[in-house]
């Protein structure tokens, strides 16, 4: 399964040539909107320009519902509402398409801002919960392998127990099971604007555990496949065995474990959506409520499963990049291994 | 005093008797080679000396402290290992492997380490590969920092484990050069190899080991010329009918 999902990661990430240009050009064009949409209505910018005597460039203000769109959502409906009453004797067949078309545009624009808001907060779910998931994988995968009877079955069951269940009943038992979003609101730190709402921090906290689990059978693997000899070299210098982990097994497994790191990325990137069921309005609640706001259900996931695309060709390309870049000669070519 | 001493050494896995009643000792500056056949017990023997194996019973002492009453990372230290597979920290350029230890066990700065890999690459005659990754590396060269990498430690002792066994005909000779330099300079060392040229040269003792027991032992001479076992005889003439 492993391989499979390796070679399909890789593929995505390694584009060549002319195809290349194109799709550094969409996705720079999409970040370019991403970001720009994050800067515009951030209140940390928003505060720093307003003390520096510029309080109106940027809308911290607005809430997501009012925010304006910067395409022309009003020109593509009524292109689209044109073509529909009078299509000049053109075939339906010629007709209809590009009315779907422009009416696909005229909502796409429309939602743009909110889309926006969503696909920044699933990043901002999926990046936090893979880096703190990985403090804990490290420990858990090491435990697992390294450690005596007792820890290495603690960490076995952690993993087993977390991969064995539902990642939406983990939502659930952290949001509904656990009065966490009560606790979590309780803080102080939580009235400070600009700080994720209690849902999303439940979401972080389910996912950094749920991927943790994931993370952790990854870099096991991974570890495993360094070469026992190894640790043993380390020993005999008289490095103790956590220092031959430290400095020997860890820099070579973590390197074999990217592949793997990079699926990992890539579903926690799609099943973050779940979050939607616990209120969280990330990119996939936000689809659903135009929905039903607009009833073009189907459009409306058609333009989100493209920025899905987007999101995860984009981790796909920067793993990519990463494992060339800490490759060494000799370790961490997952094709070159054993 | 002697560097060494082994006494009564016995080591099992499972039921297979590996080492049984060995005893010997080495004084410092000694060479004591140690050939025997295969599974006969010699590389057993090595990583009982490190506690990379732990013995069944019988004791081991360096400059007469038992090695179990000794701090285990501290031992191997003391004790620097030359691996039949070179084993180098495959992410490590050859002067990371050699600095490793120095900070992590001796603590050194980072440039006072630098400086003493250095030093030893040049001994080893690789001053010119230090920034070069394991696999960029000839297995002579591999080896050679392999050597570097222990001796960096300072150590009381080096053991060898079939050094040359994995290298081309041709890359042996660099690998031996170095450990002739050593033995020339008074480096102790326990050597398991089957290079009798080495041995003629370099050893002060011989030892020959089968199925996991002391056949014979003495200076290499004695050993080549005259052995008082038949067993002995056979094996070395064997292993002469290879070369
Ligand atoms: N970790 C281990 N577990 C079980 N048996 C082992 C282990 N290590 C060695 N043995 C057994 O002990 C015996 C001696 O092994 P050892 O490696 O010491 O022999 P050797 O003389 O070094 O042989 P070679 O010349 O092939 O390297 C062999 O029969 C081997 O199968
Ligand atoms: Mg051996």
């Amino acid at each position: 399964m492993t391989e499979a999902a390796e070679t399909r990661g890789s593929a995505v990430g390694r584009v060549g040539g002319r195809k290349r240009q194109v799709f550094l050009a969409v996705g720079g064009l999409f970040w370019t909107w991403l970001l720009a949409r994050w800067a515009y209505h951030n209140t940390l910018l928003d505060g720093l320009l307003t003390a520096v005597g510029l309080p109106d460039v940027l809308r911290s203000d607005l809430g997501v519902s009012q925010r304006e769109p910067w395409l022309p959502a009003d020109w593509f409906a009524g292109v689209a509402a044109n073509l529909a009453t009078d299509a000049g004797g053109v075939s339906v067949l010629v007709v209809d398409p590009l009315v779907w078309l422009f009416e696909l545009a005229a909502l796409a624009a429309e939602s743009e801002p909110a889309l926006a808001a969503g696909a920044f907060l699933t990043v901002y779910l999926t990046v936090l919960s893979m880096f703190f998931g990985l403090f804990i994988a490290v420990p858990a995968a090491v435990t697992r392998i390294y450690g005596g009877p007792i820890s290495s079955r603690i960490s076995l069951a952690y993993t087993e127990l977390i991969r064995g269940t539902p990642l939406l009943a983990q939502l659930f038992f952290f949001y509904f099971g656990l009065p966490l979003a009560g606790f979590i609101s309780g803080f102080r730190v939580m009235e400070v604007s600009g700080m994720p709402r209690a849902a999303a921090v439940v979401a972080i906290v389910a996912f950094t555990i749920n991927s943790s689990a994931y993370q952790a059978e990854y870099i096991r693997a991974a570890l495993q496949s360094v070469d026992p000899g190894q640790l043993t070299a380390a020993r005999s210098v008289g490095l103790s065995r956590l220092q031959g982990i430290r400095h020997v097994v860890l820099p070579q497994g973590l390197r074999y474990a990217i592949p793997g790191w990079t699926n990992e990325f890539v579903y926690l990137l799609k099943y973050s959506s779940l979050a939607a069921f616990i209120t969280v309005p990330e990119l996939f609640r936000r689809a659903r409520n135009i929905g039903s706001d607009t009833f073009q259900f189907t459009d409306i996931y058609l333009i989100v499963g493209l920025l899905y695309l987007a999101l995860v060709i984009t981790t796909a390309m920067l793993m990519n990049r990463l494992e060339r870049r800490v490759t060494i000669p000799g370790v961490g070519m997952p094709a070159g291994r054993d | 005093m002697s560097l060494l001493r082994i006494e009564n050494v016995d080591k099992s896995y499972g039921d297979e008797d590996v080492l049984h009643d060995v005893s010997f000792a080495m004084e410092t500056q000694d060479v004591e080679v140690i050939v025997g056949p295969s599974g006969s017990g010699k590389s057993t023997l090595l990583r009982c000396v490190n506690r990379l194996t732990e013995i069944d019973s019988g004791a081991i002492y360096l400059n007469d402290e038992e090695i179990h009453s000794l701090d285990e990372n501290e031992l191997r230290r003391r004790v620097g290992m030359v691996f039949q597979d070179f084993s180098l920290f495959a992410h490590l350029t050859a002067r990371g492997n050699i600095t490793l230890g120095l900070r992590e066990v001796l603590e050194l700065p980072k440039e006072e380490a630098v400086a003493k890999a250095d030093d030893y690459l040049d001994r080893v005659g690789l001053a010119d590969q230090g920034d070069s990754y394991p696999a960029e590396l000839s297995g002579g060269q591999q080896q050679r920092v392999g050597i570097a990498r222990a001796l960096a430690m300072d150590p009381d002792l080096l053991l060898f484990d079939e050094p040359t066994s994995a290298l081309d005909p041709e890359l042996i000779g660099d690998v031996l050069r170095v450990m002739n330099d050593l033995a020339e300079e008074g480096m102790t060392m326990l050597c398991v190899t089957h290079e009798m040229g080495f041995a003629r040269s370099a050893a002060s003792t011989v030892t020959f080991l089968d199925e996991g027991r002391i056949v014979e032992r003495g200076p290499p001479e004695q050993l080549f010329e005259n052995p008082e076992h038949d067993r002995t005889n056979a094996f070395l003439g064997e292993l002469s009918g290879l070369h």
